[in-house]
């Protein structure tokens, strides 16, 4: 594009550090969770694992019981954005109806709410979802991020492009809402369906303050709560029960794979909302 | 309104009168429309609105161990602006989101221009996801893998010492100084390739004929990109400006993260502040109080951005 030899070879240069930085970590990681408890303790950074082991898995399985996490972050992720999705749908249906009275004010209300951060609110939150007895539900957490303006105004957007001669020829045929929504808007509006709910997946899945504020059961804990004390160390009491590396790096392999593989799958549609979410903010 | 003052009331009244028909008849026809809105609009107002309204509410309050005792006036907010704590989180929440901003902002650009200008598709696509991947991680996820690259016997101390450049390992995770670069760094490292492909998109839009004229007369790569690729960068910098301001001014999961009792007096920011004094240690009233700060303060850092030039004219 500029026609520069040398800007080109330092792009190449540049670009392959940078994927570096990504990758040789996650290499280490890989490697270290797959040794012994004595080998990830020794110092020198470990880029293969010898002696292979997956007695960090073991312990992270077995001691630390990860599934239990592991399931419920899915139970939220998956219910929780099957929630977001429906609600953001059906409301954004309805506010791409252009003659639809107070739509402008509406929309400006919804928008409005892009300007408050959840992290300003932590104890009025928090008080909130006790009053409500949400405390200590996984419940508290398919409700956070049920409804967002992002996904609101995105799929307005989208059903606004739906041809209105389609519309007006399926309802002349005497389809109602229901029809409408499911043979029509859904299908013509897919990527923007599937932009909403691999964005929300995604978020649902990485929620940190939220159940670090709701939930203080141990059975009702998530994957990242779980892993934060996995990497933290805060079991670490006494010198037997010491977790090592080896469990560390095993935990955030747990946590990354499922990540890595939907972002294979979804690549085109996460990468695609960027130019979505940059018209807006 | 079209009510005015020389109207007779029972003009007035008629007028009212139309005005509430032409509500119900538009009810009549609308409702299924807004019985669609309206989980949204409770959820918002629910979860969003009533919190917001709650936290206003309990900063004017004073609590003790049986709930509230009463409105106190300012009371709350004249504690917490005396507090040490509170003065150094704020200090620190502003440094911290001086730093993410420009370094989230002007960094990317650069990988952008690198992703234009290196041609196989297939080669340019895959160090873009690779680029892009973490932004996708979580923050617990993030601060592991670096706990690790980062430890006094990890991969970046190794190689610091075997090139001779250290004399003992650094403590990055456990050192006051090292804290705000390290929230800072790793926020941006995050970041990096999202922000970059705004970038991109926009560059792909560029008119490659531009850049030949400049080239026709004389200008060399640096000199193509200052006076032809940056001025088409604008409207996409403001985007990123805005989004990377208000995320870093409300930062917590990072900081709290890499917060220990080294790091606390350098990382601690005002949410994080909130979430110590008012859930660990159930001093709601001042907690709120910051919390209330902290929200003025991004709601007028978010309009204070607006008013630069160039944001209006672009919408945002």
């Amino acid at each position: 594009m500029l026609h520069s030899r040398s800007i080109r070879i330092g792009s190449w240069v540049l670009l392959i550090a940078l994927s570096l930085t990504m990758i040789v970590p996650l290499i280490n990681v890989i490697a270290t969770s797959l040794t012994t408890k004595t080998g990830s303790l020794q110092p020198g950074v470990i880029l293969w694992p010898d002696p292979v082991s997956v007695e960090g898995y073991y312990t992270l399985m077995n001691r630390m019981r990860i599934w239990l996490p592991f399931m419920n972050t899915m139970y939220v992720t998956i219910v929780g954005t099957a929630a977001h999705v429906l609600l953001c749908c059906v409301a954004g249906y309805a506010l791409s109806r252009e003659d639809l009275p107070g739509r402008n004010w509406i929309v400006g209300g919804i928008l409005l709410t892009l300007a408050i951060p959840t992290q300003t609110l932590l104890v009025p939150l928090f008080i909130v979802f006790r009053d409500l007895g949400l405390l200590n539900t996984l419940l508290s957490l398919i409700i956070v991020d049920l409804v967002t303006a992002f996904s609101i105004v995105l799929m307005k957007t989208y059903f606004e492009q739906v041809p209105r001669e389609i519309v007006e020829s399926a309802q002349l045929d005497g389809a109602g809402h229901f029809r409408l929504f499911w043979n029509f808007y859904l299908p013509l509006s897919l990527p923007g369906v599937i932009t909403i709910t691999v964005y929300e997946m995604v978020k649902k899945y990485n929620l940190f303050i939220h159940p670090l504020l709701f939930i203080s059961d141990p059975d009702k804990t998530t994957l990242q709560i779980a892993l934060q004390s996995v990497v933290g160390g805060e079991s670490s009491t006494s010198t037997n029960d010491f977790i090592a590396p080896n469990v560390m790096m095993a935990g955030i392999v747990v946590a990354i794979v499922p990540l890595l593989v939907f972002f294979a799958f979804f690549q085109r549609y996460l990468m695609s909302g960027v130019s979505a979410g940059g018209v807006k903010g | 309104m079209a009510v005015t003052d020389d109207m007779s009331p029972r003009e007035g009244a008629g007028l009212l009168r139309i005005r509430l028909g032409r509500v119900r008849s538009s009810l009549k026809r609308y409702w299924p429309y807004y019985l669609m809105i309206a989980p949204a609009l409770i959820w918002l107002a629910m979860f969003l609105a009533w919190p917001m309204l709650q936290g206003i509410l309990i900063s004017f309050q004073k609590f003790g161990l049986m709930g509230s005792q009463g409105y106190v006036g300012f009371d709350n907010y004249l504690e917490a602006l005396q507090d040490r704590t509170v003065i150094q989180a704020t200090i620190n929440t502003v440094l911290i989101t001086i730093g993410i901003t420009i370094s989230g902002t002007l960094l990317p650009i650069i990988p952008a221009i690198a992703l234009a200008e290196i041609t196989p598709r297939p080669m340019r696509s895959l160090l873009q996801s690779a680029i892009y991947a973490p932004h996708l991680l979580g923050w617990v996820i993030i601060i592991g893998i670096w706990v690790n690259v980062l430890s006094p016997i990890g991969l970046v101390n190794s190689i610091l010492n075997g090139l001779g450049l250290i004399d003992g390992p650094i403590p990055f995770f456990s050192s006051p100084h090292w804290g705000q670069p390290l929230v800072i760094g790793l926020t941006t490292w995050k970041d990096l390739g999202f922000h970059a492909l705004i970038y991109y998109a926009a560059l792909m839009t560029l008119n490659t004929e531009l850049i030949e004229a400049a080239a026709m007369d004389g200008a060399n790569g640096l000199q193509r990109i200052r006076d032809v690729v940056i001025p088409h960068l604008m409207p996409a910098i403001r985007v990123v400006l805005l989004i990377t301001v208000l995320g870093a001014s409300h930062t917590f999961d990072s900081a709290f993260l890499m917060l220990n009792g080294r790091t606390a007096e350098t990382v601690r920011t005002l949410a994080i502040f909130t979430y110590e004094r008012g859930i660990l240690r159930f001093d709601l009233g001042v907690a709120s109080a910051a919390g209330v700060i902290l929200l003025i303060f991004s709601l007028l850092l978010g309009l204070g951005v607006r008013m630069l030039p160039g944001f209006k004219r672009q919408g945002l």
